[in-house]
């Protein structure tokens, strides 16, 4: 514990580091400070804090000779770390009155962060919230990543289009990161096999020809609430193993030498600004072979730091691949004990299937990673060997198990038998972990049936579900302070670690001067957002309308469309029909595109140019407004959330393997209108059926029109006039006035019998259901009742149930 | 390069003069190291200075024990650190070469006719 903490009050301790790091770290008084260096001087006073409290949570978890986990995972969406690090190791409000007493205000400091974009969208978000609720149960478990130099890119808006600006986040160093040089870790990849014999006459493959990197660690302290344990995130920066080739350098090629070091430290120079889509890129394979490689060495040290052979390790350690970007984990881990350790192939493989454990994220068929088998043998000549005879002897089981079938092999091969060959990630890590997860109930069943029924009939007892989660301590007592303090003004803060206890809430429903304190506390969140989107979107929004949001990627298959078709509809039928709505609506979209998906980047385009006339059209301005926030980020995402009246989370039912963000609107007291995908399921489940909005087609009725082909678009639009006028509308010029036929792509997308996303079939109950929303929110009463039982009800979808099931049934672990 | 030579017992010892061998210095090396290769059979490498090798060194170390087997002679590697000692079993090399802890313990391998 803080060594000070018994002699002077956090308040006296803290202001008294602040000013320290003032003067010492950062060479001025704390009124000479600029305040991007106020933030720095702040959260150096705060990671001292957590730094004591890191060391003792490691002696801890050392005496206990504790199974440690590795979170692997290429992304890590932190966000900003002031406020929740406060939180939870409850200094907010001492750190609020040193500030006070130094003259400043901590909400203006906390605003100044630039937030941590290592991530792109649901997945990294999701590892970020897993570390959080290690720390708070006392898990001993350490996420590994990439130290990016460039997080996502930052999304602004010219005449509607996105423009992708870099985001330096590292332009200056890091407060909250702890350079680790001693434990740099030499990363060799290229070059080619030599095959040779060793000293006793047994075939021993040489990798030659190798360049090598240096993985440079960075650290960042997670606290748990309470802070009793802090674990550690660790990011590796690549490095070039000298300033500059000097060999190069020497024959008089100053300008190979220099690129040769730049090319190494591009390794970790920028996050992939796509989730799904980088296949083909030997960047990207060199980047997740760099994190597999630097984490798997410190993994190796640590353990052989107390453990005299390997017979332990599958019981002393458990990794974790988020998704198949660290799955070359399996081959590496079987290089080392292999190569390196010089244990026979079976006992290494033994240890590698009880180590390693994968999570799928994406039934998407062009998500599913594989890579040219020529790129990884000019990467990674060795592992490509390894992965040969992993496929070899894994093949002969299958063929012993059924003969003759050949399209089974053919299925579960490591090797796609395509011109050229690939590897195949997802099969690679199915075959290597003793544990394949889903991440909601529908996607797990989705991946046994779908994705790899072959793999589910040959290790069902591998196939399991966690269901994603959030944690409460950064999406409500952060983000939403007004409803947290409502919350435990009602019923306590048992909730921050037990989110089940919510549930005390539902007495409070029926609760009239509840209900107007509740409505109260979103109001006035509603009008802090709007003047978020007044200074951002330049939209005026009126806090007393619905709130409607659709905040998330954009992507064709989360149907962002969809919700712009139901825009269209109300507008048409306000002007020409003059039919008003039951209740006024600010529509409110947020997500970036990736800067290579032509399709998304023009419904960012479509959203702007049909907001433009709707905003600009007197006849609907006292009832609709559309607005596109820019630049989605976590903390942008932190005060939009506690805003929404309404989630938004529409997807081709089938397609979204979980979400996270239909938790994180719910937990903040919005009602869902959703189709039956994902987590939305199991939030039907939990809220009841009358707090939530279902609509559309099932996964199975997707599944039976796509396999019969019995799509016909245009019926749809020939049995309700008002699909067909707000499908024709894209063929006019009516929303791009000054880019004619600018939407007909739309057009004959949602028209074409192979639109995947099936708009129109679930257009009109879309619309329908719309309808019933706008007559509800007209219930103030009613509405705020449903929105009360949402918040009651979510406990489920904390992230520390998640975590408690995966250390439970995959990782065994427990506290120390 | 200044490569140290003793004679000791009849092995030959030579020492590793630098700190890192690599793409910058590993040809200088193989030429340095060539007529201890030609005027010996049994050389014992000491590597107690060296910190870092790549690829490049590795191959020149592998290009000396090539040349000694050819002629009937043999290459031991001595002292050895951690890292070197970590990228050479990157690399499966510590399968080819005889790697001992100090100088008198290759020497003594040498000696006891392994």
């Amino acid at each position: 514990m803080n060594e000070h903490a018994t002699t002077e009050t956090p308040v006296a301790r803290l202001q008294e580091s602040i000013q320290q790091h003032s003067r010492y770290s950062l060479g001025r008084s704390w009124a000479d400070l600029s305040p991007r260096d106020r933030f720095n001087a702040v959260a150096l006073a705060v990671r001292d804090e957590m730094v004591d409290r890191m060391l003792e949570t490691e002696r801890r978890y050392s005496g206990a000779h504790s199974k440690r986990l590795y979170y692997v995972s290429i992304e890590f969406l932190i966000g900003q770390s002031l406020g929740n690090n406060l939180h939870n190791l409850q200094l907010r409000d001492a750190c609020r009155q040193a500030l006070l007493n130094l003259g400043s205000n901590l909400e203006d400091i906390e605003e100044i962060e630039p937030d941590a974009a290592l991530g792109n969208g649901g997945l990294g978000r999701l590892a970020a919230c897993f570390l959080d609720s290690l720390a708070t149960l006392g898990l001993p478990g350490f996420g590994y990543g990439i130290n990016y130099e460039y997080g996502l890119f930052k999304q602004e808006i010219d005449d509607g289009y996105q423009r992708e600006k870099p985001d330096n986040w590292l332009a200056q160093p890091s407060p909250w990161e702890i350079t680790r040089p001693e434990e740099a870790c030499l990363v060799p990849v290229y070059g080619h096999i030599e095959h040779s014999v060793d000293r006793f006459g047994a075939y021993n493959p040489m990798w030659m020809d190798w360049r090598v990197l240096i993985g440079v660690p960075h650290d960042m302290l997670i606290p748990g609430y309470g802070g009793r344990t802090v674990n550690v995130l660790r990011l590796y920066s690549a490095r070039s193993s000298r300033d500059f080739d000097m060999g190069i350098f020497n024959d008089g090629d100053y300008f190979k030498a220099v690129q040769q070091k730049i090319a190494s430290e591009t390794i970790s120079k920028v996050l992939y600004p796509s989730d799904a889509i980088v296949a083909g890129q030997e960047l990207r394979l060199v980047q997740e072979y760099f994190l597999v490689a630097c984490t798997l060495r410190d993994v190796i040290r640590r353990f052989e730091a107390n453990h005299p052979d390997y017979s332990t390790f599958a019981s002393s350690v458990a990794i974790h691949l988020n998704d198949t970007h660290p799955a070359l984990m399996v081959a590496e881990l079987m290089r080392i004990l292999v190569d390196e350790k010089n244990l026979e192939w079976d006992e290494a493989w033994r240890i590698t299937q009880s180590t390693l454990a994968y999570t799928n994220h994406t039934l998407l068929p062009e998500a599913l990673e594989k890579w040219p088998v020529p790129m990884f043998e000019h990467v990674l000549p060795r592992h490509l060997q390894i992965i040969y005879e992993i496929n070899r002897r894994f093949l002969e089981q299958v063929s012993a198990a059924g003969p003759g079938n050949i399209g089974l092999v053919q299925s579960v091969s490591l090797i796609e038998e395509s011109s050229p060959k690939h590897v195949r990630m997802a099969n690679l890590a199915m075959v290597g972990s003793h544990s394949v997860n889903g991440v909601a109930e529908i996607h797990s069943n989705l991946v046994k049936t779908a994705l790899a029924p072959d793999f589910h009939r040959l290790f069902p007892e591998r196939f399991n579900n966690k269901t994603n989660g959030i944690t409460q301590r950064r999406w409500l007592l952060n983000a939403n302070p007004g409803l947290a303090n409502l919350i435990r003004d009602a019923i306590g803060d048992a909730w921050i670690t037990d989110l089940d206890r919510l549930r005390d809430l539902d007495r409070f429903a029926g609760d009239p001067a509840f209900r107007a304190s509740f409505r109260n506390v979103k109001h006035s969140n509603k009008e802090r957002f709007a003047a978020i989107i007044r200074a951002t979107a330049r939209v005026k929004a009126d806090p007393a309308s619905l709130f409607d949001i659709h905040a998330k990627r954009i992507h064709a298959y989360k149907r962002q469309l969809l919700n712009l078709m139901h825009v269209i509809h109300e507008y048409l039928s306000l002007v020409e029909d003059g039919r008003t709505p039951a209740a006024p609506r600010t529509y409110i979209f947020a997500g970036k595109a990736a800067p290579g998906y032509w399709v998304a980047k023009q419904i960012v385009k479509a959203i702007h140019n049909i907001g433009r006339v709707i905003n600009s059209d007197a006849r609907a301005r006292d009832w609709m407004k559309v607005a596109f926030v820019p630049d989605y980020r976590v903390s942008l995402a932190e005060k939009m959330l506690p805003a929404a009246d309404l989630s938004e989370q529409v997807s081709t039912a089938g397609m979204e393997a979980s979400g996270t963000g239909n938790m994180k609107f719910a937990l903040n007291g919005a009602l869902t209108v959703g189709t039956l995908d994902g987590a939305n399921i199991e939030i039907r489940d939990e809220v009841g059926p009358e707090n939530i909005f279902i609509f559309g087609l099932k996964a199975n009725e997707v599944r039976e029109i796509r396999q019969s082909r019995s799509y016909r678009p245009w019926e749809y639009c020939d049995s309700d006039p008002r699909v067909r006028r707000v499908v024709e509308t894209f063929h006019t010029n009516r929303f791009c006035p000054d880019e004619p036929e600018l939407f007909t792509w739309v057009h004959r997308r949602v028209l074409d019998v192979n639109d995947e996303f099936l708009h129109l079939a679930d257009l009109a109950p879309f619309l329908d259901i719309q309808d019933q929303i706008a007559q509800a929110f007209t219930d103030p009463d009613h509405w705020t009742r449903m929105a009360i039982l949402n918040v009651a009800r979510i406990g489920k979808f904390s992230s520390d149930r998640s975590i408690r099931e995966y250390a439970e049934d995959i990782w065994r672990i427990e506290p120390a | 390069m200044d490569i140290t030579v003793d004679h000791i017992d009849g092995v030959t010892v030579a020492t590793v003069p630098v700190d890192e061998l690599d793409a910058s210095n590993s040809n200088e090396f193989k030429r340095d190291i060539a007529p201890v290769l030609q005027a010996n059979a049994k050389l014992v490498l000491d590597l107690s200075r060296l910190r870092f090798v790549d690829s490049s060194g590795l191959g020149a170390m592998l290009s000396c024990l090539r040349q000694l087997t050819a002629k009937g002679g043999d290459l031991k590697l001595c002292s050895m650190s951690q890292q070197v000692r970590s990228l050479f079993e990157l690399v499966r090399m510590h399968r080819i070469f005889d790697i001992h802890g100090t100088r008198e313990e290759a020497m003594a391998a040498f000696h006891a006719g392994h």
